[in-house]
């Protein structure tokens, strides 16, 4: 434990000791009346956090004789996971607020969970990777039932951790199999044991395994099943959440250990993974077709596109990792988007999740629509927003790897998502009026943050925010 | 002019009409005027170049990454479709200035139009297949936002749903054929993927790439099966028809078949799918048309007819073929648009677009009826207009296909298609125009102002210039096909003209119009025929299908994602054992380097056992108390298992930690009823024990593999072994690893332990403080209380027991760290000694006699490990470095004195405060009002009896 790997890991140590310290010091003053200050301080520190990663990060650092790595996918991951936290925390404050939700600890819950989402993309031992894993779930467990008078939050919350706990299982069984058959636990260890063709029974139950847990995170079909529910349950703003950060942390654990721990047997896990993805690409169009809750609708495209995700890591190639990350990026930018308005749907004041809602809805807020037709065909990947252009390079990096089959059926799963995406662009713009529409205006905040998401989308087109460039560089880090 | 110019200017130019709004409907309309003939007379400033047979390319690198470059290319093909989409705008543009009221908002709608005008000139231009589909989805995307500016009908918001699903979702999966023919081609540069034709078509994956890019060009330009999007699209205001759905977007899909032609075409595949789907589009939209009474709509179900047309003779893939169709596109688009605009004046003037309202316009439109009139005969097939010519041309060419091995089937579906579609002309001019004047139009029709009937006007000119002269469209049209067919093939030497000779094509064309005429003749009976018949309509199939989707993925879906908790673990376990199987499967499974013991009668006999109480407990765990006797046997038979495998310290805290257990599972009875309530069927438990036999299997398969090979790393206890009594002076190894090797791991454990207990403490009196205390108090209990709450014996035998459990406890610990035993062990001892005190004699009574607190006791641990720890420190050594000496007290053997001890008394007080802690804490909850504390230890008591006889008589 030298200064040297302290100071590595100092984002972790300065965002934790924030959060602890602000507990402590919530609990012994105001308490909740602290809470929107809480909010925004927790938000501007992530940010702080995530711009002195990205600005001053250099090159692959190894700390703690290599059970930490900090190297470009992780920093890229980071800065990632810190912003869109930030992001989704500031919508959620009016929100929660409104409606006597907001407790204190909510912000430092996010921001222990955030902790944890760092751990897990900097991970470079399989100890290592399960703390970071259990400090965000167990951050999250808790932040999925916060409404604790309602039965649906509870309820999903606790299913959540039922099987999030059951996953965790597989998670270290499979840890501990890789463990007992490579005789560490340290990527650096395994990957020579891992050989390409030569990977012994128990270190491929091992990653059968450790697939599995981390599967259940990125809630990869069949491993999903919590996803709706949850999504459904937690109050909006979590789901948002949900949504975004965690969901790119487990894409990067995922990807840190297929390529780290066994980057020599891609042949072993990469038909896995493509089952994975082409199933969760299949049951998330499929099933979003019938839903009329537009937060359970965005649980099976939350799905849909970790299918696609997947499908960049089964590539198994420095082009599909590259793939993935942009394609998170973008996943995340227009998640929180659309959720921002989500956010915004009520009527006389209460929150509606209800599709048929929004008929009509462009009569009464072009702008808004205008916004949300922008982000919905991102989320369809219809060219030229910026989503067609996530989904182009997934395809092609498993074109590319040989896996032209599941490029073709992640167009066809596409072509079947985008009739439920437009499904919602019809509603705004030909629906029938005879309803009463949703209430106008909404918060500043939310109205921003789904401007510029969708500016983004149409922006983003002319050179990615240079995110193309970084996430190639952090993807050459990552395999080699 | 650049192309980027070319392409940009509409863009940019969008800006303008929705700022200059407010500046009035000439400003606005003039504006896009401009934009659009600078983009005009920029195109035809490369006129030259492309004349010459140059191709003109411009190009920048916008995504080198993904392949996606800004590639633009203007060849005979773009150059000829740029200036129908630019030369036609301009018409448009000047028509639907005069053609839109006061009323709509002009800015708005203009810039929509620039907006799709610029993504059309895109497509046309672009060398880039990438640059292509995002121009593609744009001018899906505009067209949007043009037919939404329309919202007010009804049935336009079925047409929009409609054209915007289909061919979403169409240009969707023409990502995946781009895709394919990028890879294969190494480039998505057209240029390149151009010059790979063999290539492309040997790939085994040139069927799916041609099956989904068809996809994307057969919705675009409504083939056969996708044709019903385009009539329904229809109403949208009449520019936006004539432009969107006549003239430019639907030609789209044609436009990219064309420029595919020399990699895609000349395959048995291209030619069966597109003939094939082209002939049916041409022969179905015409027969529809015939019976259509919407002005708008026949023209639409003509137009789908024509394209269908065109897309047959792209089919046949010969180069013939490919000239026929360029010209017809040609002539198509100046006679169509024509006569969309006439039947929008009929509509501006009379009000109404119903043919059967109509009749007798000759006289009160002269002009439109002239205008109208030419375009329909053209469209009909009549010699000395352009229509005649192309269509000629595609009835030769139709005679010389043959499709399905049936050579008379092309010819004839080709005649029977011009037969009707010369029917529907004749019907559009006779119903509409000729005829008595009626005295009932909603309207007094009449000649509209020239900024209306000179668009038209000004197309119905190359009509009759191209039908006369044929000599003229001819090096244009040859051009064109040039570029077409790139170097797969010749440009065909045939000459334009109108006579022929006498060649079938004539006959055909003969029998085409003679039969239209009879056709029209006869339209009263017919229509009766048609109204009378059944026939599918393609909108209706198409909803239901949508619906049958949305159904069956309910279906599918919903009952999947029910919320039942078993449901998810269900699939999650079937799963895992799934993928297990294939990781079992596909592994390498090494030779068996192990024996297998022997195994001796009392082993079996345990082993036994513990089958029969798991076995036990799955047929009666409906019996709560049983249960736990059953899981207690299970408990106890791994605890054996433990020691029969040499491992007594694992077995002793098995054993403890299983009475702790019990003890916490019997005051959770207290909450239960006694039997589990009956929530499942039949079905389910066998599906469940399908699930769970296999998982048993698959983990038992599992454990045995393992159990017979060796591990790959030399196992850590060699080490273990070597240094444990050298360096930690003691023979237990376990004990050694939990307060000397890992004794930084154990300070941290029991802090957990001791933080985890507070917790437990916390919760419980929250609870209890909270509303969920009276419902705890005044539960009632469903079934009779024992009696006597402690029994005597009980009692008895507890106190008694006390003493020799602490002492045995202490042995333990004491042992500890040369024999089985320790801290951990022997706290759990001691906590079940102090336990069943609160069981026997009371809660009341067993706190009485308490003299510390449980969080004391879990401090004072804490604490004096931690101490230990740092007396470390004092002789200079790391935290929790530890020593040891042995020393001889007379008369006692040499004995051993260790600082790990101390550590281990720590370990042992945070054990058993917090197992006390956590144990107290939930028993509280299980308190009950009626059932107050006795104040006795012993339910019984001679002595106490005769007090309450005192005080009975006392009171008495």
């Amino acid at each position: 434990m030298t200064p040297a790997d302290l100071t590595l890991i100092l984002p972790e140590i300065l965002l934790s000791v924030y959060a602890m310290v602000m507990l402590l010091v919530a609990v012994y003053t105001t308490k909740d009346a602290l809470a929107s200050t809480l909010v925004w301080m927790t938000a501007g520190v992530m940010i702080a956090l995530g711009a002195w990663i990205g600005i001053t990060g250099e090159g692959t650092n190894i700390a703690f004789n290599g059970m930490l790595i900090e190297d470009g996918f992780a920093r890229f991951a980071k800065v990632t996971i810190l912003l869109s936290a930030a992001a989704v925390l500031v919508m959620s404050e009016g929100y929660m607020k409104q409606r006597d939700l907001l407790r204190f600890e909510y912000p430092l819950l996010v921001a222990l969970s955030a902790v944890g989402m760092m751990v897990m993309v900097s991970a470079g031992d399989l100890m290592t990777l399960y703390m970071g894993l259990e400090l965000q779930s167990l951050a999250l467990y808790v932040v999925a039932s916060l409404r604790r008078d309602s039965v649906k939050s509870t309820e999903a919350g606790l299913k959540y951790f039922v099987l999030g706990a059951l996953s965790s299982g597989l998670l270290l069984y499979g840890a501990s199999l890789v463990y007992g058959y490579a005789g560490t636990t340290l990527f650096s260890g395994i990957i020579e044991t891992a050989q390409h063709g030569d990977v012994s029974l128990g270190l491929l139950f091992g990653l059968v395994f450790l697939i599995a847990g981390m599967a259940f995170k990125v809630s990869a079909v069949p491993f999903h099943m919590w996803t709706p529910d949850v999504y459904e349950g937690a109050p909006t703003p979590i789901t948002a959440f949900f949504a975004t950060a965690p969901k790119v942390a487990a894409m990067g654990l995922f990807a840190r250990v297929l390529h780290d721990a066994f980057g020599n047997a891609v042949s072993d896990w990469s038909q896995i993974v493509a089952l994975l993805s082409v199933l969760s690409m299949f049951l998330g169009a499929i099933a979003a077709i019938g839903q009329t809750n537009i937060k359970r609708l965005m649980a099976f495209s939350s799905i849909a596109h970790m299918g696609y995700a997947l499908m960049g890591l089964a590539a198994g190639t420095v082009l599909g990792v590259q793939a993935m990350l942009i394609y998170m990026a973008i996943y995340v930018t227009m998640n929180v988007g659309t959720f921002a308005f989500i956010l915004m749907m009520e009527k006389d004041g209460q929150p509606v999740t209800d599709i048929a809602s929004l008929n009509m809805y462009s009569k009464q807020e072009p702008g808004k629509a205008l916004a949300m037709l922008v982000l919905l065909f991102s989320l369809a990947g219809v060219p030229p927003m910026l989503g067609f252009f996530g989904k182009f390079y997934v395809l092609r990096a498993a074109y590319e790897a040989g896996l032209a089959w599941l490029a073709i059926a992640g167009v066809i799963a596409s072509v079947i998502g985008a009739y439920y995406y437009l499904r919602i662009v019809f509603f705004m713009y030909f629906g029938d009026d005879s309803q009463e529409g949703l209430d106008k205006g909404g918060s500043t905040v939310l109205w921003g943050f789904l401007m510029a998401s969708a500016a983004v989308m149409v922006l983003g087109i002319i050179n990615m925010f240079g995110v193309e460039a970084a996430a190639a560089a952090a993807a050459a880090t990552l395999v080699n | 002019m650049s192309l980027f110019l070319i392409v940009a200017l509409p863009f940019l130019g969008a800006l303008l009409p929705g700022l200059m709004n407010s500046a009035g409907r000439q400003a606005c309309a003039g504006i896009t005027f401009t934009v659009t003939l600078s983009a005009f007379i920029g195109l035809l400033t490369n006129a030259p170049a492309v004349f010459a047979g140059n191709v003109v390319t411009v190009g920048v690198d916008w995504m080198p990454l993904l392949g996606l470059n800004f590639n633009l290319m203007l060849d005979g093909l773009g150059f000829f479709f740029a200036m129908l989409i630019l030369g036609i705008g301009l018409l448009i543009i000047t028509y639907a200035r005069f053609y839109l009221s006061r009323e709509d908002n002009m800015g708005e709608f203009f810039t929509y139009l620039l907006l799709f005008q610029g993504a059309m000139v895109g497509i046309v231009l672009s060398d880039n297949i990438l640059l292509l589909l995002i121009f593609w989805e744009l001018t899906s995307l505009s067209s949007f936002l043009l037919i939404g500016y329309w919202k007010h009908l009804p049935e336009g918001r079925q047409g929009a749903r409609m054209a915007l699903t289909v061919t979403g979702m169409g240009g969707l999966s023409m990502i995946g054929g781009m895709l394919i023919l990028g890879q294969i081609a190494g480039s998505y540069d057209l240029s390149v993927i151009l010059e790979n034709r063999e290539l492309i078509q040997e790939s085994p994956l040139y069927l799916p790439a041609l099956i989904l890019i068809l996809l994307g060009c057969f919705t675009k330009s409504a083939q056969f099966p996708f044709h019903f999007w385009l009539p329904h699209a229809m109403a949208a205001p009449t520019p936006v028809s004539a432009y969107l759905h006549s003239a430019t977007m639907v030609k789209a899909g044609i436009f990219l078949m064309a420029r595919m032609w020399p990699v895609l075409s000349g395959t048995t595949e291209w030619f069966v799918i597109v003939t094939t789907a082209g002939l049916i589009t041409m022969v179905l939209g015409a027969v529809i048309a015939l019976f259509k009474h919407d002005l708008k709509a026949l023209l639409a179900f003509s137009t789908v007819s024509h394209l269908g047309l065109i897309t047959m003779l792209l089919g046949t893939g010969t180069a013939f073929g490919a000239m026929a169709a360029m010209f017809h596109i040609l002539n198509h688009a100046t006679f169509k648009a024509a006569l969309f605009m006439s039947a929008g004046i009929v509509d501006h003037e009379a009000h109404t677009r119903d043919i059967r309202r109509l009749g007798g316009l000759r006289h009160l439109m002269p002009i439109t009826f002239v205008i109208a009139t030419l375009g329909a005969l053209s469209m009909a097939g009549i010699p000395l207009l352009n229509g005649f010519l192309s269509k000629e041309m595609m009835l030769e060419e139709a005679n010389r296909t043959v499709l399905f091995n049936t050579p008379w089937l092309v010819p004839v579906m080709a005649t029977v298609g011009s037969l009707f579609s010369a029917a529907y002309c004749f019907r559009l001019i006779s119903h509409t125009f000729l005829g008595p004047v009626r005295k009932d139009y909603p309207s007094a029709p009449h000649d509209p102002g020239a900024g209306l009937w000179m668009p038209p006007a000004i197309l119905i000119v190359p009509v009759i210039a191209i039908g006369v002269a044929p000599f003229l469209a001819e090096p244009f049209v040859k051009m064109v096909t040039a570029s077409v067919l790139g170097e797969a093939a010749e440009v065909p030497t045939a000459y334009f003209k109108i006579w022929h000779g006498l060649v079938p094509a004539l006959f055909m064309s003969i029998i085409a119009t003679v039969g239209g005429l009879i056709l029209l003749g006869l339209f009263k009976p017919l229509l009766r025929g048609w109204d009378a018949a059944p026939r599918p309509e393609a909108k209706v199939i198409f909803e239901g299908l949508v619906e049958g989707i949305v159904a069956v993925a309910k279906r599918l879906v919903l009952p999947l994602h029910d919320g039942s908790f078993s449901r998810y673990s269900a699939f999650a376990a079937v799963t895992i054992i799934g993928v297990g199987y294939y990781a079992w499967m596909t592994g390498t499974v090494g030779t068996a380097t192990r024996e297998l013991q022997p195994a001796g009668p009392v082993p079996v006999a345990g082993w036994l056992m513990l089958v029969a109480a798991a076995l036990g407990l799955v047929f009666l765990h409906r019996n709560r108390l049983l249960s736990l006797v059953l899981i207690g046997i299970a408990g106890l038979m791994v605890s054996v298992g433990f020691v029969f495998f040499s491992a007594p310290d694992l077995a002793m805290t098995q054993f403890t930690v299983e009475a702790v257990t019990i003890i916490l599972l019997l005051l959770a009875l207290n909450f239960l009823p006694n039997r589990t309530p009956v929530e499942s069927t039949v079905l389910r438990r066998s599906r469940d024990t399908v699930i769970a036999v296999a998982g048993g299997l698959a983990t038992f398969a599992l454990s045995y593999h393992y159990l017979l090979r060796d591990s790959v790393a030399p196992a850590i206890s060699a080490f273990h072994v070597e240094n444990s009594y050298k360096g930690g002076g003691g023979t237990n190894m376990v004990n050694v690893i939990l307060v000397d090797f890992r004794g930084f791991d154990t300070y941290g454990e029991i802090i957990v332990l001791g933080i985890a207990a507070l917790v437990i403490y916390a919760l419980t009196e929250a609870l209890l403080g909270g509303p969920v205390r009276a419902r705890l108090l005044n539960r009632l209990p469903d079934q009779p209380r024992a009696g006597d709450m402690h029994p005597m014996m009980m009692v008895v035998m507890t106190r008694v027991m006390m003493p020799i459990i602490m002492m045995v406890g202490f042995y333990i610990f004491l042992r500890g760290h040369n024999e089985p035993g320790g801290g951990f062990i022997s706290g759990l001892v001691v906590s079940i000694g102090v336990v069943i005190q609160y069981m026997a004699s009371g809660f009341g009574w067993t706190t009485a006699r308490l003299r510390y607190p449980y969080h004391g006791i879990i401090g004072a641990g804490v604490l004096i490990a931690g101490l230990t720890g740092i007396g470390s420190w004092f002789v200079a050594k790391p935290f929790l470095t530890s020593d040891f000496t042995y020393v001889r007290i007379p008369p006692f053997n040499e004995f051993e004195l260790a600082t790990a001890a101390l550590f281990d008394l720590g370990v042992f007080l945070a054990v058993v405060g917090a197992v006390m802690l956590a144990l107290e804490s939930l028993s509280r909850l299980a308190r009950r009002q009626e059932a107050m504390e006795s104040e006795y230890p012993m339910d019984i008591d001679p002595s106490r009896e005769d007090n309450d006889v005192a005080l009975q008589k006392e009171e008495a």
